[in-house]
């Protein structure tokens, strides 16, 4: 009996010499985690952040780096991802409104700075800026707007957004509460007030401390209007 | 486990418990069924959750409705809540090393009227919960969802108001769940299902 009947042989492919594996992996960029939100309102805008910095994995860098930041021409502006694009964005961002100013003799206005940091962002096309943004302001007429951006600079007005490591919990919290998204019997074109605002992304933070490992320690919030800016901070927990 | 799709969601309430999902089923960005039960009665007062892969949400169900069969026959009882959740977990466990691809939710009164919810992971794992339980794609969604709107000691109608926020505000940011959602709120006078109006997309 022929066994080659009953057994048949796999085809052997010819295999090539293995080449030598190299493992040097530099990897340009680190998750420093935490989380920002905007929320806009008729007269205001406000950005939020947590200031909790991680490693990418269990440890923490600091309990004290806010996410949050203020700009020369009365914008602010929140960002979370890679610390180090943060820096190295907000400060060419800011460079640009300086110079504005300077060329111009006025500061440039919300939805002047909105189109600056989009070309900021997609100048680094192939190179990204690894950051989620959002820049809050008042326009000229005292109206609140708020931007969101994605790390290439495709950006839309918005009137709630969050970003970072809790943003797929509060996004939906989000547009809840603020746009009152699944309502019925609400006024879905009323902006919330100042006080609501501040309440609701001070809840949003603990919630989202609650469940985030990498949200938390302190919350740090800047509510832009025609006056200038707020500074507010309240405690998270720690864990 | 991101294959078909799923949203699911239990919530304790005053002598209440709630328990929703969505109704989709797909295969990857394919929608195939908009009317896909991913929630199941065991007994009149415990219902079962399943997320995950459908094919095995659809054969645990029927796992389970024969080993609650045999259950019933044996103790000549109806079986409770927290006993239905440790026959779960045995079963996810038989299969430690090739796992069925499911999350189970579970969630009923017990012989007192107590509340009592779980939630397991797909080996088992036994999570019990005083406030809520979430699993499925739109798992952080809901996370988020839950942790801003639930608070304790909700009565059985604004429990359902608020499990429905929850449940259709996260589905609305998850692109594998949604196309519908039902309701199941599970009182001691009995069950009240509801189908929620939703975004279908």
């Amino acid at each position: 009996m022929e066994y080659g009947l009953m057994h048949q042989e796999p085809n052997q492919h010819p295999v090539a010499a293995p080449r030598e594996v190299h493992n040097h992996g530099f990897y340009p960029y680190v998750d420093n985690g935490g989380t920002v939100l905007g929320i806009c309102g008729k007269d205001f805008a406000l950005v939020a952040s947590d200031t909790r910095q991680s490693n990418g994995g269990y440890l923490i860098n600091s309990r004290d780096t806010p996410k949050t930041f203020k700009l020369s021409n009365g914008t602010v502006l929140g960002s979370a991802g890679f610390h180090a694009d943060t820096m190295q964005c907000l400060e060419t961002l800011e460079q640009r409104a300086q110079l504005y100013f300077h060329k111009h003799e006025r500061q440039m206005n919300a939805k002047a700075m909105a189109q600056t940091l989009s070309h900021l962002l997609y100048s680094k096309r192939f190179f990204p800026y690894m950051i989620n943004t959002v820049l809050a302001g008042v326009d000229a007429k005292g109206n609140g707007v708020l931007y969101s951006y994605d790390p290439v600079g495709s950006f839309g007005e918005v009137t709630q957004y969050s970003h970072g490591s809790a943003s797929a919990l509060l996004n939906p919290f989000l547009d809840n509460q603020i746009a009152r998204a699944h309502q019925t019997g609400v006024d879905h074109s009323a902006l919330p007030s100042r006080e609501q605002a501040i309440k609701l992304a001070i809840d949003a933070f603990t919630s989202a401390t609650e469940r985030d490992i990498y949200t938390g320690d302190w919350l740090e919030i800047l509510v832009v209007d025609s006056d200038g800016v707020q500074e507010i901070k309240r405690e998270l927990k720690h864990d | 486990m991101e294959y078909n799709g799923a949203a699911i969601v239990a919530m304790k309430g005053k002598n209440c418990i709630a328990i929703g999902a969505d109704k989709r089923l797909g295969q990857r960005q394919l929608t195939v069924d908009t009317n896909f039960k991913k929630v199941f009665p065991i007994t009149e007062r415990t219902y079962i959750g399943l997320s995950g892969l459908a094919t095995d949400v659809k054969t645990l169900h029927d796992q389970f409705r024969m080993r609650v069969n045999l259950y019933k026959h044996r103790e000549e009882r109806v079986i409770e809540p927290k006993t239905f959740a440790n026959l779960v977990s045995h079963v996810l466990y038989e299969r430690r090393f090739g796992s069925y691809l499911v999350n189970p939710v579970v969630a009923g009164l017990d012989k007192n009227d107590i509340p009592f919810i779980c939630g397991m992971d797909s080996i088992g794992c036994i999570d019990l919960a005083d406030n809520f339980i979430v699993c499925g794609t739109a798992e952080e969604n809901l996370y988020g969802a839950c942790e801003g709107l639930w608070e304790p000691d909700l009565e059985p109608e604004e429990l359902f108001e608020t499990i429905s926020q929850a449940l259709l505000n996260s589905v609305d940011r998850d692109a594998m769940s949604g196309w519908g959602a039902v309701v199941h709120i599970i009182t001691p006078a009995g069950v009240i299902t509801r189908d929620l109006k939703s975004r279908m997309d």
